[in-house]
């Protein structure tokens, strides 16, 4: 499935409020590592710092267009629409798209079929202070819980102010303060798989798979299983049965932690998400006898 | 000079003189309402005239309409209608089509009305009653004249080759996947924008929007209103409605008020902060005119569209297992009740199931708990959903409920098929139990979402019958009386204006719409057939044929 090279891939930052959605667009917009030629649409101006100097000098086309919530009654005078019809035709290579707080991933994404766009990556926020809360909520528990299934790429802010936070998900996790938090962002891919990757110099792709063995493995078989992947291989997170228990993994470039579980054994999710930055180191992990 | 109203009756909403057989009008201000010789002490010193036009007509309270949106009405009133429930309009009546072959008939008489040229719009058409629409189907009665078919709930439509040429829809870009089939010419959900994106230099055109204003005018006098509320003002843009608004509904020739609610989220577009909403708001009173006020009134939004099943509901919620969507963040929606709450204003807020109302309930709890208020006003627009325990809650905060009674008239039957069960279905809009809790009720249109026809809109609150023909939940009904309140006096107390007009009273302003039968003897099943005779505003008549 190849793309046609015009069309610019919209990556959707999701997430309910409070999930650290405007503090992250804000650290994209002053890190200097927002691609050229991205268009930045947000949700509304509200705390955005929108100032000249974040529309950075050398690449003029950089835009941050403020959307309004979407109309109510109809669609006629839809914004999204409208700054994706202005930005077709302009410079602008990607799009960032954030979603109002309410916003589902799956139906903000059908927005992002417009043509001349494709959706690129669908990456939910979450706030590791009160999600667990959140999600006994009446009123949007279940919407809350729906963000996160439906993401792409989960990535958990405020995780100082709860070490201790784990979501049991087998999506690919990444945390908001991660050194290159910005760059997997940017560079996620949904179709990753499809060997498919956005048209840039400056954000590498990464491809993700997942594990899952149906019976227990040995402790030392699965260390020396992590031990000899390959240098591509970014992160691995995820919890294994072994000889020894369960075990949850984690591990951020070479720095691997194996921890036991402590909790109750049918609360875990089985399995172990591995996030490379090359899709062919990827296809050579055989993990399957 | 005084103007002597003689009638065969007179309905005067008031309850401590219910009937009467005159009213006396100085300068469009009623002076006394009452029998003739009572009326000897004013006639005494001053000329004055006798209108005696409508001796065999009964006159009641100018009709209150006090929920639609003129600028979505603009822009769908210079649309041909093919439905499959009737709409009485000024320029004909709408008769239903149900079935496939009605329709095609319908759509190749207006097409060969229209000169070569002319772009035809349709609007109303909806699968379960019209069968599968495509472009092969319009190009087989239309051929190559452009023509769009707008789907009834206005979230899908179909061209023919040639419309999409007019408006440059390019073949070439459309790929699988977007939500546009381009063999039917069906552009739905995230294609439609597509569509309308091009479509709008034809629907918002000064012009067409001009005329449909102009058509607007005629549908409100029309349905013998002499108020009406828009409940969304500026939601296409505020300084451009507000100017069409004042060119088109302002002036002698206009027979109706309009309080104008302004759309709350729109007001503060831009990331403007919720405590700065009550200064823009209260910026927009120097607009005010004769005709046209904006109030401390303030319009906001709960959950999704009813006619799109997207009513947050809480359990069991709907047969399909989905869920409805939150059109505005429930923290935020807090925020902004709380600002307006505490600025002393009338907040109106959009709720559809009853999850999206228990969550305003929720917060106007809290708000009394803050700052307790009486006499508030807090208004629960459309209320479709709701469960008996709410009803209470509703009396207990003092708030009051306007709702789209028309939602038990059209999806009642669909929504027990497909939706939420008999059991809800049947108790969707529960007026009855507002009235025996003492709520102040009233019924609204939402037009275009229902007919503007407040005489409709009571036959349905009375008889609470489905387009089929099914009385659901008849314990809900409401009695002939209760619902002419809903359309006068009740509905002028939601739109903050029962000071003026609402009931027929000395001090009120002259506003009447005359009846050839009186809608608390006739038949309740004929109360839609009532031909309305004229509307009088502020003293001034304004027949009908
Ligand atoms: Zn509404
Ligand atoms: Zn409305």
């Amino acid at each position: 499935m190849t793309k046609m090279i015009t069309e610019k891939p919209i990556t959707l930052i999701g997430g309910y409020l409070g999930a650290g959605k405007t503090t992250f667009i804000n650290r994209l917009l002053n890190s200097g590592g927002l691609p050229s030629r991205t268009a930045v649409l947000v949700n509304d101006f509200g705390d955005i710092n929108v100032d000249e100097q974040l529309i950075r000098s050398g690449s003029k086309s950089d835009q941050v267009i403020g959307l309004a919530n979407g109309c109510v009654c109809c669609s006629i005078a839809d914004d999204l629409t409208s700054a994706l019809e202005v930005l077709k035709s302009s410079a602008i290579e990607r799009v960032l798209l954030e979603c109002s707080g309410v916003a589902e991933p799956h139906r903000a994404r059908v927005q992002c079929h417009y043509p001349g766009y494709y959706p690129h990556a669908s990456v939910v926020l979450v706030d590791a202070l009160n999600h667990q809360q959140r999600c006994k909520d009446k009123y949007v528990g279940t919407l809350v819980a729906a963000q996160v299934q439906q993401a792409d790429l989960i990535v958990i802010s405020k995780s100082a102010l709860n070490p201790d936070f784990c979501l049991q998900t087998l999506q690919p996790t990444i945390d908001a303060d991660d050194q290159d938090a910005m760059e997997v962002v940017l560079g996620w891919g949904s179709d990753a798989n499809h060997g498919h990757s956005i048209p840039t110099n400056l954000a590498p792709s990464f491809f993700t798979q997942t594990w899952q063995s149906r019976l227990p493995v040995s402790l030392a078989d699965l260390t020396q299983r992590l031990e000899d992947l390959p240098g591509s291989v970014q992160r691995v997170k995820g919890l294994v049965a072994t000889d020894a228990g369960i075990i949850e993994v984690q591990r951020v470039g070479t720095d691997t932690q194996l921890t036991p579980w402590t909790q109750p054994p049918h609360t875990a999710q089985l399995g172990l998400v591995i996030i490379a930055s090359a899709a062919d180191d990827l296809a050579s992990i055989d993990w399957a006898s | 000079m005084l103007t002597l109203y003689k009638a065969r009756s007179v309905i005067t909403m008031n309850e401590s003189m219910p009937r009467a057989t005159a009213v006396l009008v100085r300068d469009g201000m009623i002076v006394e309402v009452g029998e003739p010789e009572h009326m000897e002490p004013w006639l005494r010193h001053q000329e004055y005239v006798v209108e005696d036009q409508f001796v065999e007509k009964v006159i009641c309270p100018g009709f209150i309409d006090p929920h639609l949106h003129p600028s979505m009405a603009a822009v769908l009133l210079p649309m041909e209608f093919i439905t499959a429930m009737r709409w009485k309009l000024p320029w004909g009546e709408v008769e239903p089509v149900t079935d496939a072959e009605g329709f095609d008939r319908r759509m190749g008489a207006l097409s060969t009305k229209k000169s070569v040229d002319e772009p035809l719009f349709i609007w109303g058409y909806h699968q379960l009653w019209h069968g599968p629409m495509s472009r092969a189907r319009i190009e087989d009665i239309a051929g190559d004249k452009p023509t769009v078919v707008w789907h009834r709930s206005f979230h899908e439509l179909y061209m023919n080759a040639a419309a999409m040429d007019m408006v440059g829809v390019v073949a070439a870009e459309i790929k699988p996947g977007m939500q546009i089939d381009i063999e039917r010419g069906w552009f739905f959900e995230g294609g439609l924008g597509y569509a309308i994106n091009r479509l709008n230099p034809w629907i918002l055109a000064p012009d067409k929007y001009a005329a449909g204003l102009q058509r607007l005018k005629q549908v409100v006098h029309h349905g013998g209103h002499t108020t009406i509320g828009d409940l969304a003002t500026g939601m296409f843009n505020f300084s451009a409605e507000a100017e069409a608004l004042s060119q088109h509904l302002e002036g002698d020739d206009v027979p109706f008020r309009t309080r104008l609610v302004a759309h709350g989220t729109v007001l503060t577009k831009g990331g403007v902060p919720p405590q700065q909403g009550p200064e823009l708001a209260e910026a927009l009173l120097q607009r005010n005119s004769h005709r046209l006020h904006f109030g401390r009134h303030i319009k906001l939004f709960s959950d999704g569209a009813f006619f799109s099943q997207l009513a947050q509901l809480q359990e069991p919620g709907y047969i399909d297992g989905h869920h409805g969507e939150w059109l505005t963040t429930p923290e935020i929606l807090e925020q902004h009740i709380r600002s307006y709450w505490h600025a002393g204003y009338q907040i109106h807020v959009h709720v559809t199931g009853d999850l999206g109302l228990q969550l305003t309930l929720d917060i106007l709890q809290k708000m009394q708990e803050e700052k307790p208020r009486f006499n508030h006003g807090f208004t629960l627009e459309h209320f479709g959903f709701s469960t008996p325990e709410q009803i209470r809650q509703i009396q207990a905060l003092g708030a009051q409920v306007s709702a789209n009674v028309y939602y038990l008239h059209e999806l009642s039957d669909s929504y027990t098929q497909n939706g939420i069960g008999y059991e809800r279905a049947s108790q969707m809009a529960r007026l009855g139990s507002c009235f025996r809790a003492g709520i102040n009720t009233t019924v609204h249109s939402d037009f275009t979402m229902a007919p503007a026809e407040p005489l409709n809109s009571m036959w349905v609150a009375v008889n609470r019958i489905n387009h089929v023909g099914d009385v659901m939940g008849a314990t809900e009904a409401i009695t002939p009386q209760q619902a002419l309140q809903a359309i006068t006096l009740n509905a002028a107390h939601v739109i903050g204006m029962a000071d003026i007009t609402g009931s027929i009273r000395a001090g009120k302003r002259a506003d009447f719409t005359v009846l050839d039968e009186d809608p608390l003897t006739c038949d309740p099943l004929d109360l839609r057939n009532i031909n309305i005779y004229a509307t009088v505003f502020e003293g001034k008549v304004f027949p009908l044929a």
